[in-house]
């Protein structure tokens, strides 16, 4: 008897040859290898020699997963995994490339410490008020790409800002006060 | 679109005290005074025979010292929105209702209530979307309130149930079949549901003001896509769609076929999940673990063309962010003819069993009147006669250069929006094999996006649970007001009619049959009481008993 006249004599029994024909399909994860495919998007390492801490991932990160947080001496580019929702945004607009995806995605730890990852950076300060301004790396980076700006990238925004009108002022005064 | 039918529908309009009147794309928007404002929906919603989509209020006092309120009304068959603005003083937000005219305001007026302190007069009100114990007086969408407030809680006085003479069932707060947050009380009288009592909006989570605070446009994407765990692609792309249409930016082709690809991957993945669980859900526990064994090719079909099985995040304004190949083209259509063949062969058994056709057949029955009353949308709407689909009536993405059938069936009982969904199953298919095949070559994403303030726009695209309405008003650098509606949330009201006189058995299953989405539309907001015309009712979350005429 063909399958099809069978099927048909079986009615609601047709489950039994589908099932036959399906087999078993658990899989024995995760005592093999687990079943992603090479598109997956799994969790994000940052290579910490390519990174400028720019702050770029951080105001792209839809949950904050990635922050940039700002201290005297150092920027701590900080990374929470137990936020991330592994959209690779902050893939898309670093920079420098210093970001890479992986396929990881067992994640699970009994200590909340390993869910963080961190970049510490120093800083340059500001000449004048000596504000922290922004990482060394990232100066250093926008040196390379806009060589004028090494003659103010050691200025605040504020003293910049201040030294600018202080030009005009002393060019229009012609220096008297 | 008819131009001609525009002009006209703009002269009524305009006779009836609109003014401000100016089209954009699809829609037209007006303003009214606010003593103008109920005859002029009733001529919209009556005699342009409109749908009623949603409302949202507004604070624009930071703009032009008023409160506003839109009013958005649906022509499927002109392919149409119409979007009525009112205003009200700053200091005292009063608006007329319009619910004793079109009955599917009163959520959304409640939702206003709530959130922005808007006052409606002519109709009773109460407490629906914040939890019971937010302090009084405190408008979380005002724009002075910060984002992450957190007040003090303020007693509750809510009562879930109260002591009648009839037996009531809990359903909830958690589904049997849904794993959600609701709760339902079922009042029984032998074996028959009497009367029903609903609580929804336990998982309001106030992301409407988050994206009008703290999220930027770009960002905002992945939030829409967490509205729903089921069907989070269409609340993405309807998001980028209003803002793209507000801003008029040109999506390239090739993205906006990916988009239609991606939704119906969704669909069909939303739709075996629901068979799955509807076979559950009537003992069939056989054919919940092959629908979901057939559904698995499509998860993987998914995780390959958008890098995740569910949340995809490749939506972007603009365009997406993952392209496809010729080698997961491929794989795609491999994958289809899979799905297509196991799931012809599985749901030709499943309709065979005669148990599984005599639970459904002529059980939760929504006559189609009552349907339109409702406005109901999705498979629930065409299983009751309603031939409603947005991809054909106002196509988005990709829709317009496909063809495929809106599978319409006239019992309105469970086993039309089972046929209903099946059949969509294998109308994604043929969907998805011309998109793949015409797909065309080019860029994914637009360069240089420019998004203009206060711009205002209106979008919507057709969830495997029915219409989704996205509102958007642009502000800088992220939305000044956003406003979602869920399928969910029109359809919900319809559970009162189909579990009319249900054995208690039958309930879960009438239930699940709208394939209801909780965390969407508890986002906005739930209840609705159609007035004296039915007995059986859903009663108010804060009342008690049985109320009247809550509208």
């Amino acid at each position: 008897m063909s399958e099809k006249s069978l099927g048909k004599k079986l009615g609601l029994f047709k489950i039994l040859i589908i099932a036959k024909k399906a087999g078993r399909v658990t899989r024995k994860y995760p005592f093999e290898k687990p079943l992603v495919t090479d598109e997956f998007r799994g969790k994000i390492e940052i290579d910490e020699k390519e990174c400028i801490g720019c702050g770029a991932c951080a105001n792209a990160c839809p949950p904050n997963a990635l922050k940039l947080i700002k201290g005297e001496n150092t920027f701590i580019l900080q990374y929470f995994i137990g936020r991330c929702i592994y959209c690779w945004r902050c893939i898309d607009v670093c920079p420098t490339n210093a970001i890479k995806g992986t396929r990881e995605f067992e994640l699970a730890t009994p200590d909340l410490n390993d869910l963080y990852e961190s970049v510490v950076h120093d800083v340059i300060k500001c000449r004048e008020c000596s504000k922290p301004i922004m990482t060394v790396k990232a100066k250093d980076y926008i040196i390379s790409k806009v060589s004028v700006s090494e003659n103010y990238i050691d200025l605040d925004p504020d003293c910049r800002k201040k030294h600018f009108l202080s030009s005009i002022e002393k060019r229009f005064s012609g220096g008297i006060e | 679109m008819n131009n001609d039918y525009i002009e006209k529908v703009i002269t009524e309009l305009k006779a009836r005290g609109a003014s401000d009147i100016s089209v954009s794309h699809d829609t037209i928007f007006v303003s009214v005074e606010s003593d103008k404002l109920r005859s002029l929906v009733e001529y919209i919603h009556n005699e342009l025979d409109c749908y009623f989509r949603t409302c949202g209020g507004c604070d624009e006092r930071p703009i032009n010292g008023f409160f506003a309120l839109y009013h958005i009304f649906g022509d499927d068959k002109h392919g149409l929105n119409i979007v009525v603005k009112t205003y009200a003083s700053s200091d005292d937000p009063k608006f007329p209702t319009i619910v004793d005219i079109v009955p599917a305001a009163d959520w959304c007026e409640m939702e206003a209530h709530d959130l922005l302190g808007f006052e409606f007069t002519g109709r009773r009100q109460y407490r629906l979307v914040l939890p019971p114990n937010w302090p009084k007086g405190l408008y979380p969408l005002r724009k002075e309130v910060p984002y992450n407030i957190r007040p003090k809680p303020s007693t509750s006085g809510e009562q879930i149930s109260k002591p009648t003479n009839i037996a009531a069932i809990p359903i909830g707060p958690y589904h049997p079949a849904l794993h959600e947050p609701e709760y339902f009380e079922l009042y029984i009288e032998g074996e028959k549901v009497v009367d029903v009592k609903y609580r929804g909006f336990h998982v309001h989570r106030g992301i409407e003001k988050l994206g009008e605070t703290r999220m930027t446009y770009q960002q905002i994407n992945f939030l829409a896509e967490r509205i729903c765990g089921i069907c989070g692609f269409v609340h993405s792309t309807c998001y980028c769609q209003a803002v793209e249409k507000a801003a008029r930016i040109d999506v390239p082709e090739r993205a906006l076929f990916i988009r239609s690809i991606v939704l119906e991957v969704e669909r069909i993945h939303s739709h075996l999940l629901w068979v799955g669980v509807a076979a559950h859900l009537l003992g069939y526990d056989t054919g919940f673990m092959h629908t979901w064994r057939i559904r698995e090719p499509v998860m993987v079909l998914a995780e390959l063309l958008t890098g995740s099985r569910k949340t995809y995040g490749i939506n972007l304004i603009g365009g997406v962010r993952r392209d496809i190949d010729e080698s997961k083209k491929k794989k795609a259509l491999e994958f289809l003819d899979i799905v297509e063949r196991e799931f012809k062969t599985l749901a030709d058994t499943l309709l065979s069993i005669p148990q599984i056709k005599k639970r459904l057949k002529e059980t939760g029955i929504l006559p189609k009147e009552d349907a339109r009353k409702l406005s109901v949308v999705g498979p629930v709407a065409r299983a009751s006669g309603l031939d409603r689909d947005v991809r054909r009536d106002l196509p988005y993405a990709a829709y317009k250069y496909v063809d495929f059938n809106v599978p319409v069936y006239d019992e309105g009982d469970n086993m039309a929006r089972l046929l209903v969904r099946v059949d969509e199953v294998f109308e994604s298919i043929k969907i998805l094999r011309q998109l793949l095949d015409q797909i065309p070559k080019g860029p994914i994403i637009a360069e240089d996006i420019t998004i203009p303030e206060e711009r205002m726009a209106v979008s919507l695209t057709e969830a495997p649970r029915g219409e989704n309405v996205h509102f958007v008003i642009t502000g800088r650098g992220k939305p000044y007001r956003w406003k979602v509606r869920a399928p969910s949330y029109q359809n919900i009201p319809a559970l009162k009619i189909m579990l009319n006189g249900v054995q208690l058995a039958d309930a879960p299953i009438t239930i699940a049959s709208i394939d209801p989405c909780f965390s969407c539309t508890d986002r906005i907001l739930v209840i609705r009481d159609n007035g004296e015309k039915y007995w059986l009712k859903l009663t108010h979350p804060r009342g008690g008993s049985s109320c009247p005429r809550s509208l």
